[in-house]
């Protein structure tokens, strides 16, 4: 009792411990109870599109050409032609095209197609645009699959310049391209959004690159696709879209298209699964038919394919015994049901899918045969399963692809006796101290174009990235010889689907890979969704089209 | 008073050197390019051209010695600059003002609501101690203390929402007044609660055997009042100690939890930072984490003498 007297006396008029403690417990209080943002959230009803986005990203920029965000472009930017569901090039912002040698390509814009603001869009939009996206500073992820050809985009895209030279506007209708190379297929490589057409004026500045957040409603934007973006928190991950007045093509159906950021799975299946949301950007998970339905993933199969890859230099993978008596241990069959026993994918004998040339390839399948799988093992320079390195896999990321590559290990162990056996998530990227010794990555390769040589070309060519980096190097002189003299047949020759073709046999006989699924474009809305097909570029087809219940 | 914490604060200021050294340090010699990932990440046949990584490389200043970078990063920061995110090219401290009050807010409320569960539910066990109302309090406890809020958040989104589908799914931030944060705030304050208990209910334990509580009872005064005026005070020196020390797990659970519910925190920002291998907000994260941890320390000690008039007499007396 002294203390505490004494204590009040020598604070004087100062605060006591009774009243800080409250003073305290009232400001925690009041901060918690009354805290900022507070809000009460109104169902909304009618047309609208309500999206989960698998990633909390930071940039929706569509000059990006890649990244999840990429997967919406074709609802507020137009393109210059576009694929359709059944994989026939149409018009879009572009109504014609023609090159009599395949290498000077003259495109004729539609007069009516006019940005979100009513004015037209015109060939110095359409220079601008692929000019900014080629810009090094602009980190287009797939610039280079369409515009790699284009007289001038080795120089813009090094840093060294900042004009497509090869590309002319004669007047404000008509494109002209030169290409460095002959390119049959280059109008086909224009029909996507990946190099979406902006108003030039509006995303790229006085220095040739992209002007920050200028598509952001801050900036007043004019858009060219059906839909404009009127609302972005990209703290919150939340984007709505609504019609675009002006928009050229049909009038769109939806009345609103919301996407908010829904990292968690398990919590995007909830949200879809009691009708908060009825959509998804991706989501893939191996129970996703028990959980949403057939309806919500199926699609058609697109020209990509999942495959395991085996890097050929490293060991024990550069013995060809090996790598023969790895991949005849595996029953495909099987492993395809311990990954996606209820699709929405198809087992894989082969790269090629869902362009012409699949079909009667030529390519056989690599036969299930356990006993001849052992005795290849034994004749190998390792001479068995206990000499063999770790065999190490990367790019196990997800629970179907867990199952895949347990299912493969697990038929290594019984049929070969092999269980040095180690999985990482990690691709690309991994730095993980067995770094080096890395033979197995996972990873998908594909086209955007409906065409055989574009597909090997990314997968198998030697200067392919996945040849490079997943296969260790790896060069076969008939592949590259094949497929470079195919490159220069017209889209609709034979010949150019043949010399594919026998590409793809060639590669087969250096037992470089386990094929594993060819990937079905899931639609990923619920049944109510309606006009959700997807292009070979990921993209709505006919965003205009969507309609909800 | 005043001394004191600017003591501490300079002793804080290296410390978080060194950690933002060492996190850099990490960040540029270990696994994942920023630049690379950009391009890697994207699904699809993406081949990315080594000369346009370089030109973007060189333009981000990322091609320059550590030493170099460090310093000039330092150097930014001393005049209030984050830099940018490597990512998506936004203002660092855009992007962490933006989601601190977030994380702010869902700290405070889950330290309130701890304080509030846990300490009367330690006080009940220990005044019935060796009960099976002491048993089941302290079994709870044990049991939540056991559930880690990455298992905790997807279990109960399912058996509430999916299996049992009682309630919306919780997903998205409105704010501490939106009924969505209850269920992301009673996953964080599991294991916090789980602590408090058992930290209060030994505390209270300890106190029951001391003279002064003896001499209360024996002199009449009723239950409650000796609970809450003769035991509690005493009792809560050494719980505020630990609820102030329990931030870093508030922090740790944050992570799992804002990427669950969808609440635009700090957690969430850091896992997408470190998936990007986005060092400038990494390191922005770090300072804004050790921060937290500092102040929360510092606010226990200011605590201390205004709970317990002993600490300011040996405080005075030093």
């Amino acid at each position: 009792m002294t203390d505490r007297n004494e204590g009040k006396s020598a604070q004087g008029t100062q605060m006591s411990r009774r009243e800080a403690l409250k003073l305290g417990l009232a400001a925690g209080v009041g901060l918690t109870v009354f805290g900022m943002n507070a809000r009460i959230v109104f169902a909304d009803e009618g047309q609208v599109l309500k999206v989960a986005h698998p990633a909390f990203d930071q940039d929706w920029s569509p000059l990006r050409g890649g990244g999840r965000p990429f997967r919406w472009n074709s609802i507020w930017w137009a393109s210059p032609m576009y694929f359709d569901s059944e994989g026939k090039i149409k018009p879009y912002v572009f109504t014609s095209w023609d090159s009599p040698d395949n290498k000077v390509w003259t495109f004729k814009i539609d007069p009516k197609a006019v940005f979100s603001d009513g004015s037209k869009i015109t060939s110095a939009d359409v220079k601008g645009s692929w000019e900014v996206a080629s810009m090094p500073n602009t980190k287009s992820q797939r610039a280079d699959q369409v515009l790699s050809k284009v007289q001038g985009y080795k120089e813009i895209s090094g840093g060294s310049g900042n004009e497509l030279t090869g590309v002319a506007t004669p007047d404000e209708g008509t494109v002209v391209v030169t290409l460095t190379e002959v390119d049959p297929i280059f109008f086909m490589r224009l029909a996507n959004h990946i190099a979406p057409i902006t108003k030039a004026a509006q995303s790229r500045g006085s220095d040739g690159e992209e002007v920050a957040d200028w598509y952001k409603p801050d900036s007043k934007p004019v858009f060219s696709g059906p839909f404009k973006l009127t609302s972005l928190d990209i703290d919150a991950g939340k984007l709505v879209f609504e019609p675009n007045e002006n928009f050229f093509g049909p009038k769109p159906k939806l009345a609103r298209i919301e996407i908010t950021s829904v990292e968690d799975n398990v919590t995007a299946t909830s949200l879809i699964n009691s009708g908060e949301f009825n959509a998804h950007t991706e989501l893939v998970t191996s129970t996703i038919i028990q959980d949403l339905g057939p309806e919500f993933s199926s699609g058609p199969l697109i020209p990509t394919s999942q495959h395991f890859w085996f890097n050929v230099t490293r060991a024990p993978m550069d013995d060809p015994k090996v790598r023969q008596a790895l991949i005849m241990a595996i029953d495909r069959d099987g492993l395809f049901k311990a990954s996606y026993p209820d699709g929405p994918h198809k087992k894989a004998d082969q790269i090629l899918n869902s362009v012409p040339g699949a079909d009667n390839s030529g390519f056989e399948p690599y036969p299930y045969d356990p006993a001849a799988a052992k005795k290849l093992l034994a004749e190998s320079s390792y001479g068995g399963p206990e000499r063999l390195p770790k065999i190490l896999f990367v790019g196990i990321s997800a629970p179907a692809i867990e199952a895949a590559a347990q299912f493969i290990a697990e038929q290594w162990r019984q049929n070969l006796g092999i269980t040095a056996v180690d999985m990482k998530p990690q691709q690309d990227s991994y730095a993980g101290p067995d770094q080096n010794a890395v033979q197995i990555f996972r990873d998908d390769v594909g086209t955007r174009v409906p065409d055989a040589v574009s597909y090997l070309a990314g997968c198998i060519a030697s200067t392919s990235s996945n040849a490079q980096n997943k296969l260790g190097g790896y060069k076969n002189e008939k592949v590259d010889a094949a497929l470079a003299e195919a490159a220069t047949k017209a889209s609709d020759d034979p010949q150019r689907i043949k010399l594919a073709q026998d590409a793809q046999k060639a590669f087969r006989d250096d037992w470089a890979f386990i094929p594993w699924y060819s990937q079905a474009m899931s639609r990923w809305a619920t049944k109510e969704v309606k006009g959700m097909e997807k292009n070979l570029d990921w993209q709505v087809v006919a965003p205009w089209d969507i309609s909800v219940g | 008073m005043l001394r004191y914490v600017l003591t501490r604060f300079a002793i804080w200021i290296p410390s978080v050197l060194i950690v933002m050294l060492a996190v850099y340090a990490l960040a540029f010699y270990g696994a994942g390019d920023p630049i690379k990932l950009i391009f890697l990440r994207a699904p699809g046949d993406v081949a990315y051209n080594p000369q346009r990584i370089e030109a973007i490389r060189e333009s981000a200043g990322l091609n320059k010695p550590f030493i170099e970078q460090f310093g000039f990063y330092i150097w930014n920061l001393l005049h209030g600059q984050f830099g940018n995110s490597l990512t998506s090219g936004r203002s660092v401290w855009a992007m962490v003002s933006a989601a601190a009050p977030v994380s702010f807010q869902l700290a405070l409320c889950s330290i309130v609501l701890t304080a509030v569960v846990a300490i009367p539910l330690g006080m009940i066990a220990a005044l019935n101690q060796n009960t099976r109302l002491d048993y089941t309090i302290l079994g709870s406890a044990l049991f939540l203390w056991a559930i880690p809020a990455y298992v905790a958040g997807p279990l109960l989104m399912v058996a509430l929402i999916v299996l049992l589908p009682m309630i919306k799914v919780p997903y998205g931030w409105g704010g501490v007044l939106d009924v969505r944060i209850l269920l992301p705030l009673i996953v964080l304050s599991f294991q916090p609660i789980a602590l408090i208990v058992r930290q209060t209910r030994a505390a209270v334990i300890e106190v029951l055997s001391e003279d002064f509580v003896r001499t209360a009872r024996a002199k009449g005064v009723p239950e409650i009042i000796v609970a809450l005026r003769h035991i509690l005070r005493p009792v809560l020196t050494p719980v505020v100690t630990q609820l102030g020390l329990i931030m870093i797990t508030i922090v740790n659970g944050a992570i799992f939890v804002e990427l669950v519910f969808g609440l635009p925190g700090l957690g969430r920002l850091t896992v997408q930072a470190l998936t990007n291998s986005d060092y400038p907000v990494i390191l922005a994260i770090t300072l804004i984490g050790s921060f937290l941890v500092m102040a929360s320390n510092l606010l226990v000690d200011v605590l201390y003498p205004l709970l317990d008039p002993r600490a300011n007499d040996a405080r005075r007396s030093r």
